[in-house]
Parts: structure tokens; C-alpha cells; sequence
């Protein structure tokens, strides 16, 4: 141990002793010199406090649809704040007039912020340009009282793409805690839904401010110093809010949802959803009633249907099973199966019916897929498997979320192994075949299905879908899985003879200027009737467009569905060619 | 049994015990005047800390610092951990992710990882001859201690990081470690100083800038540093008494029952009040070097040596930062800022000093 000590080089512990001294003895120069000698200058400051920052709010970027129609901008607006250290009490009633709150008010507001009374304290919102001058004119009499400059948010076409464009509010006091302070402020306002919460950081700018010096009557005497604010940046959407405002008048009397996808960039022309609401609701002051009953509505009317709703398919997932089995080698397009009208799986066992109840007679999967044949994909169902129909619908994106910049949900593809773990009952040959004809458990959202009609339009090479206008960077992703370009072929035949044909489904939405595919959907969902499906794509040659059109217990897929696809194809087909607009 | 207890009260380094606890109450007394407007409860909760402060001193006292240098590299992977998962789960406050919540008690691992780096360092180092294979050691010893600091860096704590350095160079220093790393080892850290840039966030980088340049952000970092000059200078050299300090007490200075509890001192102390407050630290620095060159023990000398840099440093750059002489950095003063976390681990740490000092005639 001795030798240990010996090794200590005592020559560096006093040059360690040493600088622990002088950094001390400079704390102490450092200190005399801000107390002492400029001490009765800091003083004066102090008990002047003299100093006032205001912020100076940075505006938030636009949102635009794809021809640059303004979806949501800042408008700019005047708010009356006050500094409850410079206001004197025996204003307040001029100040109870002049904005229309009642002086209590204005009391409890100015004590709330007792220990900050040198922090400006927002008395009133966006109060008309003309109250604003009023204010100015009279601010020698009202002593701390003053404009800020502010914005508030609007969203012009309301109602039409509120779920996608979303809406702001302020954050809570936990947020607050919890984020950086120097990008929100306590009073900040942030994205709550939609693309405004996606791309909060993209739009938001960043604030700016001002430090004031003052004099004894709160009237600025000098800038001491400034930073303007960086406004935030816009963005430009793919939807087309032209296409979107006239879904309106198609879904008029069900709740439901349209969605429409251009093929050729991935881009999301529209994405409708009935009920909606209006955003303006959640940013405009003095609404709050109207906010809270959106917000309670027994329709959901914040929930967005076209991502996020969730419902049985339906016949429209028989393209699905058809898919699976032709890649499976189970059938070709021309294996014939004969139906009764019903279908059994031994003589003495329980008939499932076909929805034509006379039978179809003996058809081939074109017709089958024309026709929406029940008994055809019971029989397919049966050979297939519900392992296979599933792994397959997994591929094809379903039981899990569509990738988009919004969130999206995922759904439910049923199997035996999850039957097990969930409902804890052993799977029946019975649900394996309403599973082919997309009943059972079974659970999408309407952009599920677009997805899979594009895929099955362009041969499975598919953008994955974008909300927001980036032509440089979506590129075509593959599906995932081969699929043959025969199988597709065979599907996009089926789908076309569904319109095309008198026999088919889905001929109420023929359009007399040009081809359209498309296959439709009866979903029943007990208890009430069923919901109506149809999707599809256009021109069949060389598709646009892909779509989906669903109507919340619209009943019948050919009649309530179909229709509106009709609509819907005409008015793209009417918004594309200038000469009719 | 009877003689067994007058014996341990011997043993106690008085001074440092008084001293401490004189720096504790002071530290309440301020806390209260810098919260008491707005309600918060915290002179009460740190008065508690205190006294698990002192019953951690006394236990570790009695434990002995052989028995935790000993376990110096099981604390040593325990708060690693501790810090890893921080980063993963930790609960988050203004951004930054630093705290694991027990209960309703909030512990800051960076404190703990602090503590035992010194232990592990002092641990390492003096199992190790500074004549032979000094390249090496100084290469392990400088990852021993860089991954706390790079951890703690990313949580992000700048100024709990920044305290590693001292703590580090000084123990290497004392160990005898060659000038020429030293030097290299500056200039690593000068040619590191690009990388450790974008490591730290925004607002860190703002406040350095601002230090240079109080002019880059009035409404933010210089805001602060302006307005916490302004506190400590209108004390003048009498100050504004307890309670009086207007300054600190409207908000006009942030965080004032943590990292600004300075500028209270001073506001309501004045020049006199922060002289003898920077004095009687002096005098605790004084009264550590008089321990380590009481022991024989390489270790407990080493580990002195860390412990007083270490204070030395956070009573350097916290002072400084509320008079212009230090950037912004998230450091509080030993002892004094409200947190229960730093007042156990300084507590923890002058235990393991009181109990050098009274082992130190055991050979």
C-alpha cells in the first residue's frame, strides 16, 4: 500500500486544487461584478420590470386539394390580451363594455395567472377589425390592455373532407408537459385528427416574439429585441375536392362511405364518408356547444367510414375466394358447378341458399362472378379451405392496416387457429363456405377493398395509396405475391360481364360512354338490413380509376350500391372532359 | 455497549455534516420562497428528502466505502440498465425522457449513474499501475465512463452528461495519466464537438448559441439568461430579504426551485448572502481534499478526488450559468435545487467520504 502512496504525485493535486480555487474566486469576480457593480442597474430593472415579451404566432401552412382549392387556411384574426401587472382595476368596466364580458369575468381571468402577472392573459378571441381599432385608439386609457395579431384556422369546404383534412385544438396541460416547450406554448394549438395530426410538424411554423421595454404605464419604449416567425409549410393533397363535394348528392340518404383512387399515381381522389361534420366546429371560438355534440353523436360522426369502418363484405369478396382458387389450382375459369339453389354438404344436412332461390343451373366462374352464384363459391369455398381462402385474403392486405398517412384499420380474417384462441370452439365445414362468400367473421373497411380492385386493375403491380401530393417519391410496390396475370384476367372478364351482362349484378351502373368492370356486394349484418357493396375500376380498358362505394344498410349491393357507382362513374367521367363543365 | 455509541459520534466528520445540512435548509427555506406563490408543495417534500438524505449518509457511513466499491461495477450495470430503459419506458417531461416513476416517487437515474461511475472508475483505476499499459487503461477507462455520458446525453440531460467530464479527467489526472493524453484526449473532444452538436436537441443547441450571442432568441433561452441576470443582480450586496425576491418569485426566471435556486439566493441574500454561499462550498471542497490526504488508500483517494471535481464543477457552471459565466445546462446545485434524487445521491456520496474518513488510521 505504501507504495501506492508514494505514486501520488502531490505536484498534481495542487494544480487540481488550484483550478477548483480559481474557478471559484471567478464565481466570486463574477458575482461582485453583476450585485455589486452593476447591482443598482438590475436593480432599477427589477423593480421596474420593464420588460414584456410578446409572441409573435407563426401562421400555419395551407392544405390544398390537387388543383390548389384551399381545404384549410389561416385567416387573420384580432385577439384582446391584457397584462394583469400593468391593467388597473378601475378599468374594468369600461373594458366589460367595450368587449361584451361581463366584468366578473374579466376579474377572474386577470387572477388567475396571480403568480405570472407580467404574462399577457387572453381576455377575448378574435373580435371584429373594428373593436380592434376601438382598443388601439383608447390603449392611453386602458393601461396593459392590447391587439395580438393572431389566426384562426378555417376549413372552407367544411363538411365535405373533414375526416381526411382533420382539425386543430389547443393542447392540455399534460400534453404541455410533455412536449418540447419550445415548439408548443401553453397556449399552442396542434393537429387533432386528420392530416393536420399527421403532419403537425410539417405545417406548424415557428413562432416568433418580441421583448419589449416599457414604460410605467405598459406603453412600449424600445424593441430590445425580435424574432419573426417562420410561417409553417403547405401541403398539397391528392384528393379531388371537386369530386369529393359531389358524393353529396349520391349518398343522400345512408350513412356510407366512397372512396376513389387514381391508378396511375396512387393518389386518393376522394375519400368520403357520410355522416360528417364540420371541422370549423373545433377551431372557431364560442362554438363549443356544436363541438360537443359532434363529438357525442350516437352516428359517429367522427369516425371515418372509408378507412376505418369495418364491416362484412359480402359477394364482393367472392373475387377473393376466386383468386385463391384459381392460384391454387382448385379450378380453372371454366370448372361448372350446378346450382339448385341452395347447397347441402350431405343429403341430411342443412341447405345454405343461393340468393336466387330458383338456382342459376350449371355455370362456369365467369358467370359464376356475373351472376354473384352463392352455391358456385360455397363449392369453391369447400375445395379451398378456410386455411387457404385466408392466407390468401391475408396477402391481398385484408386483417391488417393499409398503409397510408392516416391511420387506417386493420379488420378481421377469420380462421380455424383463431377461432381456437378467441371464440375457444372448433371451426364447421358450415363457416368455411359463408366464409368463401365473404360472411362469417369476417370484417374490412372499404379502402381494403379499393385496394384490392386496383390490385386486381393492374395486374397486382399497385401503388400503395398516398393522401398527399408527392409524385416524386410513390413508386409502384408489387403485391407481395405472384398472382398469375391469368388469374387477373379472368377476374377483370368476370367483373366486366357483371356490368355488361342483363344477367349480371351489377348492370344498373352500365354507362353508355364507356366499359366498366366492377362486381357488387350484400353483406347481411343482422340486426337491420344488410349493407351494399360495389367496387370497381374504369375505363376497362387501360383503367383510371378504382373505386368502392359503400352504403351502410343500404340493403342490396345491385340496387342501393350500384347506382350510386353509376353516378359516381358519370360525374368523374363529367369532371375529366371540360366541355360538359 | 454503552461506549459503542459515543465511539461512532466520534467517528463522524462534523464539519461536513453541519455543512451539509446547513446547505439543506438553506435549500428548503429557498425552495419555499421560490414556490410558495404558486401553491406547490415542495419545501415540505424536500424536507423530507433531507432525512432519508441524512439516515442514506449515516447507513452508508456505517456500511463503509470499502463494501460499495467493492459492488462498484454491479451498480455500476445496474444503473447502465437503469438508464437503458429510461430511454425505452421512461416517462417524459418537457421532451426529455429522464425519469423512472416508482409509485408516487420519481427517480432520475442519470443522479445514481453519476455515483457509480466514480465508484467504478475509482475501482478500476487503482487496481491499474499508471507505469505500465497506460494506453490501454486510459482506453477502457475512457468507455467505462462514456457510457453513461452517451446515454444520459441522449435522454437528453446536457448538464447531468457534462458532469462526467470533470469527474473523469480529474480521477485520470490524479491516477497519473501522461500529459500527451490529456492532450489528445482534448483534442478528441474539441474534434467530437460537431458530432455531440447534433446529438443535442434544439432548445440545447439554442441556449448554447444564445450564450454566445444573447440577441438569437429573445423569447426563449436569452429570455432566461437576461431575466435570471437581472434576479441576481437587483440583490445588490444586502438583497431583498427572505421571501422578497420579486424576480424569481413571478415567474420572470424559470424552474427556480431547481436549476435557478441561485438567482433566489442571491435576489433575497444579495452579494454578501452568494459570497458566503460560494465560501462555505469552498470550505466543503476543502474539507474533502483534507480526507483524501488523510487515507492511504489508492481507492478511497481516487474516489475523493471524483467526488470534489464532480461538486466542484455542478457549483461552477449552476452559479455561473444565472450570471452569464456558464451556458444553460440543466445542472443543480448540490445540496440546494429541489430533487429528491440529487439530494440522496449527494448525500450517498458524502457518506462514502464520512466513512473514509473514518477508516482512515485501519493499517
Amino acid at each position: 500500500m505504501n507504495f501506492f502512496k508514494l505514486r501520488i504525485p502531490n505536484v498534481r493535486l495542487y494544480l487540481l486544487q488550484i483550478g477548483v480555487l480559481g474557478t471559484f474566486l471567478s464565481l466570486l469576480v463574477g458575482l461582485f461584478h453583476t450585485q455589486v457593480i452593476q447591482g443598482p442597474y438590475y436593480r432599477r430593472a427589477s423593480e421596474q420590470n420593464r420588460i414584456r415579451l410578446i409572441r409573435l404566432e407563426a401562421p400555419r401552412g395551407n392544405i390544398y386539394d390537387r388543383n390548389g382549392l384551399v381545404l384549410a387556411t389561416s385567416r387573420l384574426a384580432y385577439h384582446v390580451y391584457a397584462i394583469p401587472e400593468d391593467f388597473s382595476p378601475e378599468d374594468t368596466p369600461i373594458l366589460s363594455k367595450l368587449l361584451g364580458l361581463h366584468e366578473k369575468v374579466i376579474r377572474e381571468r386577470l387572477s388567475e395567472a396571480r403568480h405570472a402577472s407580467f404574462t399577457p392573459i387572453l381576455l377575448k378571441q378574435d373580435v371584429p377589425k373594428e373593436l380592434a381599432m376601438k382598443i388601439e385608439e383608447r390603449r392611453p386609457e386602458l393601461n396593459g390592455v392590447f391587439i395580438q395579431i393572431g389566426f384562426v384556422r378555417t376549413y372552407p369546404y367544411g363538411d365535405v373532407s373533414a375526416h381526411l383534412v382533420g382539425y386543430i385544438g389547443k393542447i392540455s396541460p399534460e400534453e404541455y408537459k410533455n412536449l418540447d416547450p419550445t415548439v408548443y406554448h401553453y397556449n399552442a394549438r396542434i393537429g387533432r385528427a386528420g392530416i393536420e395530426r399527421a403532419f403537425d410538424s410539417y405545417l406548424r411554423g415557428e413562432d416568433g416574439g418580441r421583448q419589449l421595454e416599457v414604460d410605467a404605464r405598459g406603453v412600449p419604449i424600445r424593441l430590445l429585441g425580435e424574432k419573426d416567425p417562420r410561417p409553417g409549410n403547405d401541403l398539397r393533397l391528392t384528393i379531388d375536392v371537386k369530386l369529393q363535394s359531389g358524393m353529396k348528392d349520391l349518398l343522400t340518404k345512408h350513412k356510407g362511405a366512397i372512396l376513389v383512387i387514381d391508378l396511375k399515381t396512387g393518389g386518393m381522389l376522394a375519400a368520403f364518408t357520410k355522416p360528417s361534420f364540420d371541422p370549423n366546429a373545433f377551431v372557431a371560438p364560442g362554438r363549443s356547444s356544436e363541438r360537443l355534440s359532434i363529438i357525442g353523436s350516437k352516428e359517429r360522426k367522427l369516425l371515418d367510414r372509408s378507412l376505418n369502418g369495418l364491416y362484412p363484405p359480402g359477394s364482393i369478396f367472392k373475387l377473393v375466394t376466386a383468386m385463391a382458387a384459381l392460384e391454387a389450382k382448385v379450378i380453372t375459369p371454366h370448372t361448372t358447378f350446378d346450382c339448385p339453389g341452395y347447397f347441402r354438404f350431405g343429403p341430411k344436412s342443412r341447405a345454405f341458399k343461393c340468393w336466387f332461390h330458383e338456382g342459376h343451373g350449371r355455370m362456369d366462374l365467369y358467370m359464376a362472378l356475373e351472376r354473384s352464384c352463392n352455391v358456385y363459391f360455397y363449392n369453391v369455398g369447400r375445395l379451398l379451405g378456410e386455411r387457404r381462402l385466408a392466407e390468401y385474403a391475408r396477402k391481398l392486405g385484408f386483417g391488417s392496416p393499409v398503409e397510408l398517412e392516416l391511420p387506417t384499420a386493420g379488420g378481421l380474417v377469420p380462421d380455424a387457429e383463431w377461432k381456437k384462441n378467441v371464440h375457444r370452439d372448433n371451426w364447421y365445414p358450415g363457416e368455411t363456405i359463408t366464409f368463401a362468400i365473404g360472411q362469417s367473421y369476417l370484417l374490412v373497411s372499404p379502402l381494403q377493398i379499393l385496394r384490392l380492385v386496383s390490385a386486381i386493375a393492374t395486374d397486382g403491380t399497385i401503388f400503395s395509396p398516398v393522401l398527399v401530393w408527392e409524385e416524386f417519391k410513390n413508386e409502384r410496390k408489387d403485391l407481395g405475391i405472384s398472382v398469375k396475370s391469368d388469374t387477373f384476367r379472368t377476374i377483370r372478364q368476370g367483373m366486366l360481364q357483371a356490368v355488361s351482362s342483363n344477367r349480371g349484378t351489377a348492370q344498373l351502373a352500365r354507362v353508355n360512354f364507356a366499359k366498366l368492370a366492377a362486381k357488387t356486394g350484400t353483406a347481411q349484418a343482422p340486426p337491420g338490413e344488410p349493407h351494399a357493396w360495389f367496387g370497381g375500376f374504369f375505363p376497362f380498358q387501360n383503367p383510371e380509376i378504382a373505386f368502392v362505394v359503400f352504403v351502410e344498410r343500404g340493403k342490396s349491393g345491385g340496387f342501393a350500391a350500384a347506382q350510386v357507382g353509376k353516378k359516381l362513374v358519370s360525374l368523374y367521367h363529367e369532371l375529366r372532359s371540360p366541355s360538359v363543365s | 455497549m454503552n461506549f459503542a455509541v459515543p465511539r461512532f459520534l466520534k467517528q463522524i466528520h462534523w464539519p461536513l455534516v453541519i455543512l451539509t445540512v446547513l446547505f439543506a435548509v438553506l435549500g428548503i427555506f429557498e425552495i419555499y420562497s421560490a414556490s410558495f406563490r404558486e401553491g406547490g408543495s415542495y419545501a415540505s417534500k424536500q424536507l423530507c428528502w433531507l432525512f432519508v438524505g441524512l439516515l442514506v449518509f449515516f447507513a452508508t457511513m456505517w456500511l463503509g466505502y470499502r463494501s460499495f466499491l467493492d459492488l462498484g461495477y454491479l451498480f455500476y450495470g445496474l444503473t447502465i440498465g437503469m438508464l437503458v430503459w429510461v430511454l425505452f419506458f421512461g416517462e417524459s417531461v418537457s421532451g426529455a425522457q429522464r425519469w423512472i416513476f416508482l409509485g408516487p416517487f420519481a427517480l432520475q437515474p442519470s443522479e445514481f449513474a453519476k455515483v457509480a461511475t466514480l465508484l467504478t472508475l475509482a475501482n478500476f483505476l487503482a487496481a491499474r499501475s499508471p507505469v505500465e499499459k497506460q494506453k490501454r487503461t486510459f482506453l477502457m477507462a475512457s468507455v467505462l465512463v462514456g457510457l453513461p455520458t452517451l446515454l444520459v446525453l441522449k435522454q437528453p440531460d446536457l448538464g447531468s452528461a457534462l458532469v462526467f467530464l470533470p469527474l473523469f479527467l480529474a480521477m485520470m489526472f490524479l491516477w497519473g495519466i501522461r500529459f500527451r493524453y490529456l492532450i489528445l484526449l482534448f483534442l478528441m473532444g474539441l474534434s467530437s464537438l460537431p458530432l455531440l452538436w447534433h446529438i443535442l436537441k434544439p432548445y440545447q443547441q439554442k441556449r448554447i448559441l444564445v450564450f454566445f450571442n444573447p440577441q438569437i432568441d429573445p423569447i426563449g433561452a436569452s429570455y432566461t439568461a437576461i431575466q435570471s441576470k437581472i434576479a441576481v443582480g437587483s440583490g445588490g450586496l444586502f438583497g431583498k430579504g427572505w421571501l422578497g425576491g420579486t424576480q424569481t418569485q413571478l415567474d420572470f426566471v424559470p424552474e427556480h426551485h431547481t436549476d435557478f435556486i441561485f438567482s433566489v439566493v442571491a435576489e433575497e441574500f444579495g452579494f454578501l448572502g452568494a459570497f458566503f454561499l460560494v465560501i462555505l462550498f469552498l470550505l466543503l471542497i476543502s474539507y474533502i481534499f483534507q480526507i483524501m490526504q488523510q487515507t492511504t488508500d489508492f481507492r478511497a483517494r481516487l474516489l475523493a478526488v471524483g467526488i470534489a471535481s464532480a461538486i466542484a464543477f455542478q457549483v461552477f457552471v449552476n452559479i455561473g450559468m444565472t450570471i452569464g459565466l456558464a451556458p444553460i445546462t440543466g445542472i443543480p446545485l448540490p445540496f440546494i435545487s429541489y430533487g429528491g434524487s440529487s439530494l440522496i445521491a449527494n448525500f450517498f456520496i458524502l457518506g462514502l467520504l464520512a466513512s473514509v474518513y473514518k477508516e482512515r488510521s485501519i493499517f
